[in-house]
């Protein structure tokens, strides 16, 4: 059970924006995107999340051909963590942590959202006005809405997926840190992670594969020790790297 | 796995509290009341004491039955509708400044209205379906305007909101091109009647008029308000949204074919009312909160009443003359809508 990449490739006005990408996303697993802007990167979620059909080649759920699974199906498999948008009414965090949950309102619900909220400590700000908070902020809410959605169906892991596009932008390290952990405690409780990140050593040490991507390739794929040295990242970044090995450190210059 | 469907709106009041119920019903007493003065008042009073023991006049009857019961119910409706098709397009358009004028839907129900007072005036007075003509070439103009909307965005696509909104304001400007040139074209009778329907006005609500327009908002309300939580969704982004599992694309569909066939009944009977759409459902946030659950009925129920109330005042203050209802409903909305935009700018 997993979400197989085939050959993906997505055109847009003769313009090749993804080309040749296969891969797999089990799991249990983090799997983490890199690249420099432009790489395809966003463009690769919104495929796997089923917003937008390849060009060619396909996208596999569980076996299961993503065309064919419908908009509510596709609720039920997998959320998606993107850049969100400004929301111009005076919805409460509460509101907007609750429309995550697309199931019927059962008794896990109120325990379900207590538990979020803990874990991306937005308790004392969940009364609050959602469009007066701060970048960082809205983004805690955001992402404890799209653990809600995934938590709502039936409270267990197998075979779902969680899509993060740059889940770490406008966060402090305290939160980084934090959000970083629960992470990789989804992915011990079965889940499958695909995320995009910025920072290479983050990547480096809390990944199981990593995706470095350029110009609409999956250049390299693999385990973080295989990928991430010198040779590769120079040629996808275009800067000189150092590696260090104890501890394990990527400096650029 | 698959086989639990789930539908987000299957518990509506889960998303409206107590006392948003509660001042639901507020608002539907007040409408009711708005209502009750409505069949009572005007140029000519009638007596509610006679009303309730059953000896009024066959004139106060008349008056009652055949002209104030029909006016005060188009008001009522017609309010319902701006109210409601205000609300929803704010929400669909994630926009508080947006209306049904705005998409250029009432322009196109104007253009429509004009272009059959000033063509077919001559059908109007004497052909049996002439009464109809107005409110069928109307509800035609909306609806082109949405066609073309629909065409223009290729079915509504996702983030095509800007786009739409700049569509509307081209629509809106070819509509004001061929009012004024029909303006321009018709005679004194025509030209009177023009500047009549344009000012809004409920003083020829006929009960064959009455109940086709109530049937067809009616049916829009009932359309559009399961529809509720998930304007809410909405909010966080079409594509959040459809990632949730809504329809999106069906969703726009409904809202906005809805708001067309409330906006261009409501604009063929009483001309262009302003601010009703604009104002009240930024009235309706301010008194209980921004749920859609709780908003869009509530929008319904405060235009409906306002409208009836407006109207009350358009047929009083200028006995035995009657104020155009536009009229009234702007020059209480105009100043409200701009100490709305001070507020926004403030915060």
């Amino acid at each position: 059970m997993s979400i197989e990449i085939k050959d993906v490739r997505y055109v847009v006005n003769d313009n090749c924006l993804l080309d040749k990408i296969s891969f797999d996303i089990n799991p249990g697993e983090i799997t983490t995107i890199l690249g420099p802007n432009g790489a395809g990167k966003s463009t690769l979620i919104k495929l796997i999340s089923g917003d937008m059909k390849p060009s060619s080649g396909e996208i596999l759920y569980d076996k299961i051909l993503l065309n064919k699974l419908t908009l509510e199906n596709k609720s039920h498999r997998r959320s998606v963590l993107s850049q969100s948008q400004n929301i111009n009414f005076d919805f409460t965090v509460r509101d907007i942590v609750e429309m995550g949950w697309i199931n019927d309102l059962n008794n896990n619900f109120e325990k379900i959202l207590n538990e979020i909220s803990k874990e991306c400590s937005i308790e004392d700000i969940i009364e609050r006005k959602f469009r007066y908070l701060s970048g960082g902020e809205q983004k805690r809410v955001h992402l404890a809405r799209t653990l809600l959605h995934i938590k709502s169906i039936d409270n267990i892991y197998e075979n779902k997926y969680i899509l993060l596009d740059e889940p770490l932008a406008n966060l402090d390290i305290f939160y980084e840190f934090k959000l970083i952990k629960i992470i990789r405690k989804l992915a011990k409780n079965g889940l499958g992670i695909l995320m995009i990140l910025h920072d290479i050593n983050l990547a480096y040490k809390f990944s199981n594969k990593i995706a470095l991507m350029l110009d609409g390739k999956v250049k390299y794929f693999g385990n973080p020790e295989k990928v991430l040295n010198k040779k590769n990242l120079e040629k996808i970044y275009g800067l000189k790297m150092k590696i260090f090995s104890k501890p394990f450190f990527i400096k650029y210059y | 796995m698959g086989t639990n469907i789930i539908k987000v709106d299957k518990n509506f009041f889960r998303y409206i509290s107590n006392i948003q119920l509660k001042l639901i019903s507020v608002f539907i007493a007040f409408t009711l009341i708005c209502m009750i003065l409505g069949f009572f008042f005007g140029s000519f009073d009638i007596s509610i004491k006679k009303f309730v023991h059953g000896n009024l006049s066959q004139l106060e009857k008349e008056i009652l039955y055949q002209i104030r019961m029909p006016r005060v119910l188009l008001s009522a409706f017609v309010g319902a509708a701006l109210g409601l098709a205000g609300a929803c397009l704010q929400g669909l358009f994630r926009n508080p400044l947006a209306d049904p004028g705005l998409i250029g839907v009432s322009a196109g129900a104007a253009l429509g209205a004009v272009l059959s007072i000033v063509i077919f005036s001559n059908l109007l007075e004497h052909h049996f379906l002439g009464i109809y003509l107005l409110p069928i070439s109307s509800v035609t103009g909306a609806l082109f305007v949405i066609l073309i909307l629909y065409s223009l965005s290729k079915g509504f696509i996702y983030d095509g909101v800007t786009y739409m909104l700049l569509i509307g304001i081209a629509i809106n400007a070819l509509a004001s091109v061929g009012i004024g040139i029909l303006t321009f074209v018709s005679d004194d009778a025509q030209l009177r009647g023009l500047t009549f329907w344009m000012m809004g006005s409920f003083a020829n609500a006929q009960w064959n008029l009455v109940i086709p327009s109530i049937f067809l908002i009616l049916i829009s309300i009932i359309w559009i308000i399961p529809q509720s939580r998930k304007i809410d969704i909405i909010q966080i982004g079409e594509l959040e949204a459809s990632r949730l599992g809504i329809n999106v694309i069906k969703l726009k569909f409904i809202v906005i074919m809805s708001s067309a066939i409330m906006v261009g009944v409501s604009v063929s009977i009483s001309g262009m009312i302003g601010f009703i759409g604009l104002v009240i459902p930024h009235l309706v946030r301010l008194i209980g909160g921004v749920n859609h659950n709780y908003l869009l009925i509530g929008s319904a129920f405060l235009g409906s009443s306002l409208l009836v109330l407006s109207d009350i005042l358009s047929r009083i203050t200028i006995q035995p003359a009657e104020l155009p209802v536009g009229l009234v409903t702007s020059a209480i909305g105009a100043p409200f809508f701009l100490w709305l935009v001070l507020r926004i700018k403030k915060s």
